[in-house]
């Protein structure tokens, strides 16, 4: 009985969040579109520091685990498909396999562990030292004050650094099997090419749109239902991160499923 | 010529009542607060006063009763027409509530940034104005965690005080500083009202602040009001519950031990 009412519970709560998180979004979309109409205009310039943060500074972590990436899954690729004679098979297996699903996702999950985890502790931190309460007092939104430049900055800067980690990703595994099947750079890349189209990275890219969209407001409900002090805000951020994940890895399936199924 | 003698509401509150959950916090609160005076609401820990401000500064929603704030029902007003009066308020938050982001200065800055097409330079200059007032001249700079106790107070009233506001609510203002501070503190609410012809509505449970401020005292106690009065007709009260919290006696509460043996097995 106990196991079912949790499970229950568990499920209300999920409702609960997706309701709001979807509320939440539509609010950030009217702020950002009616704000200035209304005297509550999103200012430029907390977009810009916010995509300063989560994106400029996520470059060097983002390439360097994109190379590993590019680089791991062309090893694998040469020894699986060396077995059919099928090597030189895998450029394309690789393109298409960054392109539409490892390039949107390491990216995902990489920012979701850096900036949404920073995103939950700042708000957090912001409630329990009622600067949120500050902002109502003073007449300015919190969704528009906070919310919006995250969720912004995030939608330019994610797809923007997954368009980067599939590049760097190609160009690792072009190094790696250039050689190693005996073609060139300039080889290399033609096959990419003709083994990828717009719809290839269309996909990659609308799924990175909305993980960037998962990520912010995944974070800002997390965030915003602190309780406790410092604990709080470890715990907040903690289940930020997880939450994060696990809405990308499980968003990333569906959307798959829809898109090829 | 008879009606400019009235002193005009700037608040009232009408048979306020609260609950948190299934707790009664507010039992059918009333009061009237005028232009120009300080109100202290005085009370001791879980009394409601701090309830009772949140609901001033429409933080929280009330179970039942209104309230009217600068001749405006909270109750009726939309969220913009709330945001368009919340600019004629100002709150210093016990714990200052500045923005740890930003400087001391920005933090100051930020209600004009947002709710006037002023220039920079005069926002910076208007800034520094509110904090000569505050004391604080020349800390614009720094951040909120390079200040002490005393200083984010006087910087949160500075952003209080900004946009000149008409109604100002400062929760425990002098609360955990040490009593020289804490007097000086006490000098520039006076300040305030007098240079600015502000209502302040002053939350504390600290006698000598309230008694040294108030133009009216609100006594609550058990989200009950006990009275409200000057400061001598509050000192001369003949409420027990009145007098306990002015010499700090603890009330002991007549306990049915059924009851408190419930209590202590959870079974209430």
């Amino acid at each position: 009985m106990h196991a079912l009412e949790s499970v229950g519970r568990g499920a209300n709560r999920f409702v609960d969040a997706f309701g709001f998180g979807a509320h939440l979004f539509f609010e950030s979309l009217y702020w950002f579109v009616l704000g200035r109409r209304v005297g509550q205009r999103v200012r430029s310039e907390p977009v810009f520091a916010q995509m300063m943060v989560i994106g400029v500074s996520a470059i060097p972590i983002v390439s360097m685990l994109s190379v590993a990436i590019g680089v791991t899954l062309s090893m694998q690729g040469i020894n699986s498909l060396e077995q059919f004679g099928a090597q030189h098979q895998v450029i394309f297996m690789v393109a298409l396999s960054v392109t539409r699903e490892f390039g949107p996702l390491i990216t995902g999950i990489l920012v979701a562990g850096r900036s949404g985890s920073a995103l939950a502790a700042r708000i957090s931190t912001m409630v329990i030292s009622q600067e949120v309460d500050a902002l109502k007092v003073m007449g300015i939104n919190p969704v528009r004050y906070i919310v919006v430049p995250s969720l912004v900055a995030m939608m330019i800067v994610l797809p923007s650094l997954t368009l980067w980690s599939i590049g760097i990703s190609l160009v690792g595994s072009a190094f790696y099997v250039a050689p190693q099947i005996g073609t060139t750079m300039g080889a290399y890349f033609a096959q990419v090419d003709a083994s990828i189209d717009v719809d290839d990275l269309a996909h990659g890219l609308t799924k990175s749109l909305i993980f960037a969209v998962l990520i912010t407001i995944v974070a800002v409900i997390d965030g915003i239902s602190v309780k406790g002090g410092a604990e709080g805000v470890g715990r907040v951020t903690t289940s930020a991160v997880v939450h994060g994940i696990s809405a990308i890895v499980l968003t990333d399936m569906i959307f798959v499923f829809m898109t090829t199924g | 010529m008879a009606e400019a003698q009235i002193p005009q509401p700037v608040i009232e509150v009408d048979n306020l009542v609260t609950h948190y959950g299934d707790r009664l916090i507010l039992k059918g609160v009333s009061l009237t607060i005028t232009k120009g005076e300080i109100m202290v609401i005085m009370g001791g820990s879980g009394s409601g006063k701090s309830t009772l401000l949140r609901h001033l500064m429409a933080l929280e929603k009330a179970t039942s009763g209104s309230i009217k704030l600068l001749g405006r029902e909270l109750g009726d007003l939309s969220q913009m027409e709330l945001y368009k009066l919340c600019r004629k308020i100002g709150v210093s938050f016990q714990g200052g509530a500045l923005f740890s982001s930003l400087t001391v200065g920005e933090n100051i800055v930020l209600p004009l940034r947002e709710h006037t097409d002023l220039d920079r330079m005069t926002m910076n200059i208007m800034a520094r104005l509110k904090l000569e007032v505050v004391d604080l001249a020349g800390f614009e700079n720094l951040m909120p965690s390079e200040l002490s106790g005393g200083m984010i107070k006087r910087a949160a009233l500075a952003r209080a005080i900004v946009m000149d506001p008409a109604l100002l609510f400062c929760d425990e203002p002098s609360a955990g500083l040490d009593p020289v501070v804490s007097s000086a503190l006490d000098e520039l609410i006076l300040r305030l009202r007098d240079a600015m012809r502000m209502t302040i509505v002053v939350v504390t449970h600290e006698l000598d602040s309230a008694f040294k401020i108030a133009d009216r005292i609100t006594v609550l106690d058990r989200g009950e009001i006990l009275t409200i009065g000057t400061v001598e007709e509050v000192r001369n009260s003949s409420n027990e519950r009145i007098q306990n919290l002015l010499n700090r006696r603890f009330e002991e509460e007549e306990v049915d031990p059924d009851e408190y043996l419930a209590r202590l097995m959870g079974q209430t």
